[in-house]
């Protein structure tokens, strides 16, 4: 009996040992893609069919520097494309209203020479201390991964 | 054998938890965003938008979650992190979630432990903490309304 008992407790810590290699690789801080020879407005009609597809809501979208400065005077080369998906949004409320610093969704759009990076802050990465979010936000991490890829094609 | 199944749970359950800054008071949410348009002037902060994630989520049959975001910021903050860290325009503008709960409004800051982490040299670091130095001045301003 105390062999068995010991080895149900060797199987447990190799499997926390296991679990907990995996939850100590770094999440990155940031997501992104880059949309070779598009420019801004090309990218941001491909965000925003890429949105729909993976059956999002389109928010809204803005210059960076939006209502900070008069219209004329806004950056062109930086927008930023809000959206969100209402159930998700629902079901991190729930969970832990600190999941609101992840609401809504957002990408940055940068246009260089060379096309448009489209940049997202990691969720993942956000709620790496916040235990009771980081599952759901693991998911929201490979949407926004998606999405981002699909919009650079 | 008792002992190490405790050290086990404590490990397992030992986790960090991030936190914000984050300030409460009495009230309801369209006097705390009146309070916080008031603080933001005074910071010379310019409020960019509100969004209503409590309406929108209970107007197709969600639960009313009484929360919303405000997003605040001002153009020298913008043209700071253009040219001291681009990444940083990810953070930009600032934003606060307000969250009503049972007649007191809280309102919180993004949390900028996981920003600072991230950027530990300056100037990068010294921007993050002035950003948060100045939601926290606004917040303080609130709280003194």
């Amino acid at each position: 009996m105390k062999q068995r008992i010991q080895q149900v407790f060797l199987i447990l810590v190799l499997a926390w040992l296991g679990i907990s290699a995996h939850a100590d690789e770094p999440e990155p801080m940031l997501l992104s893609a880059t949309a070779q020879g598009k420019n801004m407005d090309q990218a941001v009609f491909a965000l925003g069919q890429a949105i729909v597809k993976h059956k999002y809501s389109f928010v809204r979208q803005q210059a960076i520097d939006a209502r900070l400065v008069p219209y004329a005077e806004e950056v062109r080369s930086v927008r930023l494309v809000y959206f969100c998906e209402f159930a998700k949004m629902d079901r991190v409320l729930r969970l832990d209203p600190r999941g609101a610093q992840l609401m809504p969704c957002r990408v940055t759009l940068v246009e260089t020479p060379a096309g448009v990076d489209l940049i997202a802050v990691n969720p993942a990465w956000i709620t790496q201390n916040i235990p009771t979010l980081h599952g759901e936000c693991q998911e929201l991490k490979r949407d926004y991964q998606a999405i981002l890829d699909e919009a650079s094609q | 054998m008792r002992r190490w199944t405790l050290i086990f749970l404590l490990a397992w359950c030992a986790p960090s938890q991030a936190e914000p800054v984050a300030v409460n008071k009495t009230g309801d949410m369209l006097q705390a965003l009146d309070d916080l348009a008031l603080a933001a002037a005074n910071q010379d902060l310019s409020l960019v938008k509100m969004q209503p994630i409590d309406t929108a989520l209970a107007k197709r049959g969600y639960e009313n979650p009484h929360i919303r975001i405000l997003f605040l910021g001002s153009a020298s903050a913008v043209r700071w992190a253009e040219v001291v860290e681009p990444r940083l325009l990810n953070l930009l503008p600032l934003r606060l979630t307000l969250i009503q709960r049972e007649g007191r409004v809280t309102v919180m800051s993004d949390d900028f432990e996981p920003w600072l982490r991230e950027f530990p040299e300056d100037p990068a670091h010294q921007m993050l903490l002035a950003w948060r130095a100045e939601l926290k001045a606004m917040l303080d301003d609130f709280m003194r309304q």
